[in-house]
């Protein structure tokens, strides 16, 4: 997952468009836009962090107590704090420090067998990653790469520097929120039927009630994995602060800004939501292949992921505190150039928004994101591609909302950009 | 003054983007498309008449030679229609886990060609196929066996794909990209829409190769993949990317018409570089010196495609849109 960032894909046509908006009586100027969008970022990780100490301390108290009520109370915990993670989403392709940072918190999938037990179904080592049933938990001392590697203790600082994407595979994900999903469910045993992971809370338990074995180191994992997330948000957050790396980057070159908010709304879209976490895993019709698969959670991850691009194109971001933030807006922006154009990229963002909240809504209801993506179920098939579909059209729409911007921009340019239109690119 | 002088650029530019849009469709895309869907039914025909691996194995490397005209397209009919086509990369190694559970079950889908349509991209395609008739755990098997009936439906699936693919694309998805700009084109408002389509699918095609069929199985320095490159099992690999390579240069052709000498002395370059990559299946990247000579290639790729960028999207003033392989 952590992957170098993506080709700032519409660099060229940006740079004619910001020198056109340089010269237009704009209501909105590109510094104002980057200032909503960098403080609709800043929002949503001290968001993220506020609800990952929630979460913190529900599995301090899980940990503390095991029951199966503390478990359940740290479950609804995690779904809470996927709220605003998912909406930070938005940022990752285009702003290259949120994306090289993105695989420490939310990196998917993961041959999860490389923390903890699994069943046997699972199977051993593959020829991808000799790892993929390593089960740290059971195992104090294990050799990595040849290496004698001592797991006593398990800390932050082995799961982030020894485990995490170790013998350089990215399946071997020992950290971030899908680290503590599988900690929190377990597998989930279920198929494409109903039910989600069901790990019993017995699995923490610290005397004779423990099952599955070595539940102190299980919660010793759980506990630093927990600390793990807090930082790397609190660190996250803190870069967008006024002054800090990531608002500085993206507030220092205005053209260049305004391409990461449309790179990060069109990579989202297209290849990475549409692409990879949606009609992938329905065609390939594997139950575990889906964004949240031990908590059954994905229809939340993807409306989630689906609502941060509308924010960033709106300049609205509801908190979860129920306040809002709201400034001006590449909306704005385009809507002066081309109200037509506006009219449509509002209209897709909101068809996307249905379509995803159709599978939300079905999913409520009682059926599961991974009872969709079952061989021959076409109602499931027709809901996730009604959200691909959507994505796709928005993904369209955004192009051209940069083509269009772009274009007005050589026009602006003046005589210059006619007699030699490829001048502009260069 | 600033709406004619959006005008006038508009205007400079429709012209030759429907010329083009229509010359890389009849030239290039639309022959591929029929030529991959003839290599596809030859290949059912053989697998019908001997299922067994070396009276499939040639048909098949054909098939797989015609498809790589248009496997790096992705729009259209191809934006959903491709992956069941060619499932790759397979990064958690789906292929071998669902053909290994269809053959366990024997599952009777095998016996119902319309029925497997609605399997699993990783059981379906030509690279399930390979897995089949090359991989040994997978290829001792006999006529009458379920395995063979499993090869069978798989190649009539191709081939009712290969045929599908051909006709939307012909009959439905070409008069989207030639109508470009016109009344009751909802997809492409403009023939600069269609002409960035066509031009993105060159470029991302090439990143692809690049990046994927090259950089999967060089890995890094200290831990090379040989086991990831695609199609190693039938020694293909290195044959896949050339193909890429001259089906980017056909379509490049077809879009500027006019010379592109950075473009082909870039791909004679790919071509030489490849020369020097010993083993077909790119198994050297386990080496030092055989990973180099990947490196070089792909060095080489990239540079073909920085030499499209200044030959066509420079001139034409388009900027490439969004890639489907952008993401994880």
């Amino acid at each position: 997952m952590n992957i170098p960032l993506k080709r700032l894909t519409f660099g060229i046509s940006l740079t004619a468009l910001a020198s056109g908006l340089g010269l237009s009586a704009q209501a909105q100027s590109a510094a104002e836009v980057l200032t909503t969008y960098a403080d609709i970022a800043e929002a949503g990780y001290q968001d993220s962090l506020t609800a990952a100490r929630r979460l913190d301390g529900a599995i301090d108290a899980l940990i503390a107590a095991p029951s199966a009520a503390t478990l359940q109370a740290a479950r609804a915990a995690w779904i809470a704090a996927r709220v605003p993670y998912q909406q930070t989403e938005v940022f990752r392709f285009g702003n290259a420090i949120v994306d090289d940072w993105e695989g420490r918190v939310n990196a998917w999938p993961l041959d999860e067998g490389l923390i903890d037990y699994v069943d046997g179904a699972y199977g051993g080592p593959t020829d991808e990653n000799r790892l993929a049933a390593l089960n740290v938990i059971a195992h104090p001392a294990f050799t990595l790469s040849g290496k004698p590697v001592d797991a006593a203790k398990i800390t932050p600082k082995l799961l982030q520097d020894t485990l995490h994407e170790a013998d350089g595979i990215e399946a071997n994900v020992a950290t971030g929120y899908h680290a503590i999903e599988f900690l929190l469910w377990g597998q989930d045993l279920n198929g494409h039927a109903p039910g989600a992971g069901d790990r019993p809370w017995t699995d923490y338990a610290q005397d004779d009630a423990c099952t599955h074995g070595n539940c102190d180191r299980r919660a010793e994992y759980l506990a630093a994995a927990s600390d793990l997330l807090i930082s790397d948000l609190e660190w996250m957050a803190a870069q967008w602060a006024e002054g800090a790396e990531a608002r500085t980057a993206l507030m220092a070159d205005e053209q260049a800004g305004l391409s990461a908010i449309l790179t990060g709304m069109g990579s989202l879209s297209y290849g990475e939501q549409a692409g990879e976490r949606m009609r992938l895993g329905l065609m390939l019709n594997d139950p575990e292949e889906e964004h949240d698969c031990f908590s059954d959670n994905t229809h939340n991850s993807h409306y989630y992921d689906g609502l941060g691009v509308q924010n960033v194109y709106l300049g609205d971001y509801v908190r979860i505190d129920g306040s809002l933030i709201s400034g001006p807006s590449l909306s704005d922006l385009v809507a002066a150039e081309n109200p037509d154009l506006d009219g449509e990229m509002q209209s897709r963002l909101s068809g996307t928004m249905m379509a995803l909240g159709r599978i939300k809504t079905a999913a409520e209801a009682g059926s599961a994101y991974d009872g969709m993506l079952e061989r021959g179920n076409a109602a499931g098939e027709a809901l996730v591609m009604g959200g691909v579909n959507a994505l796709i059209a928005q993904t369209r729409s955004i192009e051209r909302v940069v083509a269009a911007l772009g274009a007005e921009g050589i026009a602006i340019e003046g005589s210059d950009s006619l007699d030699n239109p490829s001048a502009v690119f260069q | 003054m600033r709406r004619l002088a959006v005008i006038l650029l508009a205007l400079g530019l429709a012209g030759p983007a429907r010329a083009d849009v229509d010359a890389a469709l009849d030239r290039h895309i639309l022959p591929a498309f029929a030529g991959f869907a003839g290599a596809a039914e030859r290949l059912a025909d053989a697998a019908v008449a001997d299922c067994r691996p070396r009276a499939v194995a040639p048909a098949y490397q054909a098939a797989f030679d015609a498809w790589m005209a248009v496997a790096d397209l992705h729009i259209g009919p191809s934006e959903t229609g491709g992956l069941s086509i060619a499932f790759w990369p397979d990064a958690r190694g789906f292929t071998g886990r669902v053909l290994s559970q269809l053959i366990a079950d024997e599952d009777p889908v095998a016996f119902d060609p319309l029925g497997y349509a609605e399997m699993s991209i990783a059981a379906r395609g030509v690279l399930a196929l390979e897995m089949m008739v090359f991989d040994p755990a997978y290829s001792h098997y006999d006529k009458g066996s379920y395995a063979c009936a499993l090869v069978r439906a798989i190649a009539l699936d191709l081939s009712r794909q290969a045929v599908a693919l051909e006709v939307a694309w012909r009959d439905g998805f070409a008069a989207t990209l030639r109508s470009a700009g016109g009344a009751g084109n909802a997809t492409y408002l403009t023939g600069d829409e269609a002409l960035r389509a066509l031009y993105t699918q060159l470029l991302s095609g090439l990143e692809f190769t690049a990046d994927q069929r090259l950089g999967r199985p060089m890995g890094s320095f200290e831990q090379p993949r040989p086991a990831r490159a695609e199609a190693w099992r039938s020694g293909r690999s290195l044959r896949n990317v050339l193909l890429s390579v001259d089906a980017a240069q056909a379509l490049a052709h077809t879009l500027s018409g006019g010379a592109l000498p950075q473009t082909d002395a870039a791909a004679a370059r790919v071509h030489a570089m490849a020369g020097r990559v010993g083993d077909p299946g790119l198994q050297g990247v386990s080496e030092p010196q055989g990973r180099l000579h990947v490196e070089l290639l792909q060095q080489a790729v990239r540079a073909m495609r920085a030499a499209i960028e200044a030959e066509i999207g420079v001139p034409l003033g388009i900027a490439p849109g969004f890639n489907s392989q952008d993401g994880d």
